[in-house]
């Protein structure tokens, strides 16, 4: 067990690097280049790794014998290094991959953001107030659905279960907010560029302006959600410090991490039809694992429910967001700059892998 | 056409459709990736069209003419080739429409608006003429999922014609709704066709049509090029070959 997961702590971002570097240059490469490059990115990364180590005071064989989760972390922080190594070495040798190129995509990606941004805003709005628009019960119907859900939720788990945590509602509430939210991006990412066949048929549009436009409208229902977020804590009195204000840093990881995945989905939902019954499945066991009502860490034996807590990222996610609302304890500064920098590199390779493809999805649809 | 500015410039045009695609999990895991078939819809089309011209495509069906006219609206890039259009912004008149299907008019209005390049308040000075024209009362405040397909033609038509863009492109609507509205769109048409610094490009089957309007025609077969120039020559030379 132990040797497995030094072995995957060391291969699997040199694999993730090679994937990533044939990756840019489209596919192209036959098995010896393939071979040669797993090699020196592999390396590369490796060493970048062990640098990283040995700068932390880790030194040796140090390397094997830090925890399970330091392990894992650093598998993480190898595959954002495996990012930026395959991107270089790809401009370095590769004639196709050129830092214009680079440049260009990344100027065309905010150009497109300033955009479109209104657009995006205008859509959202829109799609919010149709929502409503034959509902009797109008924008109640936001604040009512995660309530009652969260009722349902405080009685099964609460009472049926004996799962209780301290502010348990509360503690449902906020992580039922960020998980619809998760889950609701994932389930519309699939098959929102079929939705929209009639206006991009018609005229251009950066497609992930789509999806951006509808982790808004979400956006604005856990917004919601996180306004009786605050009135229960009122009622609770919930004790306050200023570590709530990490709820901004991890708001924002956690929007990046989503738009990342989400995008990467989309892009495979055009072509996979049935693509959104696998991730029907995946997200259901996820919202297990994810302890959207009850705490990960807590209810699953040693070591396991601390190393899904950190590394299941939702789970991350939200476990952090109730310590810092609820408990007032901080994250983990180095997991959530992980984090952070992982969800990074799943945006931009989200945004490329759309770019590059986008031309395509009217022909296919 | 005195000036000699140009408006639209395409050199070596071409398209590719890929055919299979769209394929299932299932797909995916047991089979090998088969040769994709790639379906060259246009190729190698080079023309210019100068500021105020209007230039008719016309072609038997499957012949890449609407193919020609989305690439030139931008919903897609050509495969190679390039095209060139001096930043004139363009908007693409077609069947088929659209919108949002659970929003309603007005606000399809809006984002349709946003998306030609319009900005908010420009869109907004120009909502009471697109309402108007459009004849379509106070479903104008409905979803458009409730409107009749007439409605919903009248409601694109009224958006396109209203929201002025340089360059015009029409696939095959030159008339849309009710009688009188027939007319009224066909004379708004003409009279947007007929603006000297506008471009357009119509895309028919209608050989009266074309004659009358366009200064020009292209004739596109099997998505390639095969003869471009005065209107009555290239049409006749059609009609000749159609009646084969």
């Amino acid at each position: 067990m132990e040797l497995l997961l030094n072995c995957a702590m060391l291969l699997v971002p040199p694999i993730f690097a090679l994937f990533l570097h044939n990756y840019f240059c489209h596919g192209k490469m036959s098995s010896a280049k393939k071979f040669v490059y797993f090699i020196v990115d592999g390396g590369v990364t490796d060493i970048l790794m062990y640098v990283l180590l040995w700068v932390r005071n880790i030194r040796g064989n140090g390397i094997l014998r830090i925890t399970v989760s330091h392990k894992l972390e650093l598998m993480l922080i190898g595959c954002v290094f495996a990012f930026f190594v395959a991107l270089c070495s790809a401009l370095i040798v590769e004639e196709d991959v050129t830092v214009d190129k680079l440049s260009m995509y990344l100027k065309r990606f905010a150009n497109d953001l300033k955009k479109y941004f209104k657009y995006a805003i205008r859509s959202a709005k829109s799609d919010l107030r149709s929502e409503v628009a034959n509902a009797y019960l109008d924008w109640l119907w936001w604040l009512i659905e995660p309530f009652c859900m969260m009722l349902i939720y405080t009685l099964i788990f609460g009472v049926v279960f004996n799962a209780s945590e301290e502010y348990f509602p509360i503690f449902i509430f906020s992580g039922l907010a960020m998980w619809s939210f998760f889950s609701r991006g994932l389930n519309v990412s699939v098959n929102i560029v079929r939705n929209n066949k009639s206006i991009i048929s018609r005229v251009y549009l950066p497609k992930f302006i789509l999806y951006f436009a509808r982790m808004l409208v979400n956006g604005f229902k856990m917004l919601v959600s996180f306004g009786i977020v605050v009135v229960m804590m009122l009622i609770y009195r919930v004790p306050l410090s200023f570590k709530v204000l990490y709820i901004i840093p991890i708001m924002i990881v956690f929007f990046l991490f989503t738009f990342g995945l989400g995008s990467i989905l989309m892009h495979f939902g055009v072509y996979v039809n049935d693509l959104s019954y696998i991730i029907g499945i995946v997200l259901s066991m996820l919202m297990y694992f994810t302890g959207t009502f009850y705490s990960v860490g807590k209810r699953i034996p040693e070591p396991f429910g601390e190393l899904l807590e950190q590394f299941n990222p939702v789970a991350y996610f939200i476990a952090s967001m109730r310590n810092a609302l609820l408990y007032c304890k901080g994250p983990q500064l180095d997991l959530l700059l992980t984090w952070g920098m992982a969800s990074v590199v799943l945006a931009a390779i989200g945004v490329y892998t759309v770019y590059r493809n986008e031309n395509a999805y009217v022909k296919v649809i | 056409m005195g000036n000699n500015e140009i408006a639209i410039e395409a050199k070596n045009v071409c398209i590719n459709y890929r055919i299979m695609k769209n394929v299932t999990v299932q797909h995916n895991l047991f089979k090998k990736h088969t040769q994709e078939d790639v379906f060259e819809a246009v190729r190698d089309v080079s023309f210019t069209v100068e500021k105020g011209g209007i230039l008719g495509i016309i072609g038997k069906n499957g012949s890449g003419k609407s193919t020609l006219l989305r690439a030139i609206a931008g919903v897609f890039s050509p495969n190679s080739g390039s095209i060139d259009l001096k930043g004139h912004t363009v908007s693409l008149m077609a069947l088929g429409v659209g919108f949002k299907d659970n929003l309603t008019g007005r606000d399809n209005i809006s984002l349709s608006g946003m998306l030609l390049g319009f900005s908010e308040k420009q869109i907004q000075e120009k909502m009471q003429e697109i309402i108007d024209f459009a004849e379509i009362g106070e479903f104008i405040d409905r979803p458009v999922r409730t409107y009749s397909s007439g409605m919903h033609s009248k409601l694109a038509f009224a958006i396109t014609a209203m929201l002025e863009t340089d360059i015009m492109l029409v696939d095959e609507v030159l008339s849309v709704g009710d009688e009188r509205f027939k007319k009224k769109s066909l004379n708004k048409m003409k009279e947007l066709i007929n603006d000297k610094s506008r471009t357009v490009i119509i895309v028919s089957h209608s050989i009266d049509t074309l004659k009358e309007l366009c200064d020009r025609v292209m004739w596109l077969h099997d998505g390639e090029m095969k003869e471009i120039g005065e209107p009555k020559e290239v049409l006749e030379h059609y009609v000749d070959f159609m009646n084969q």
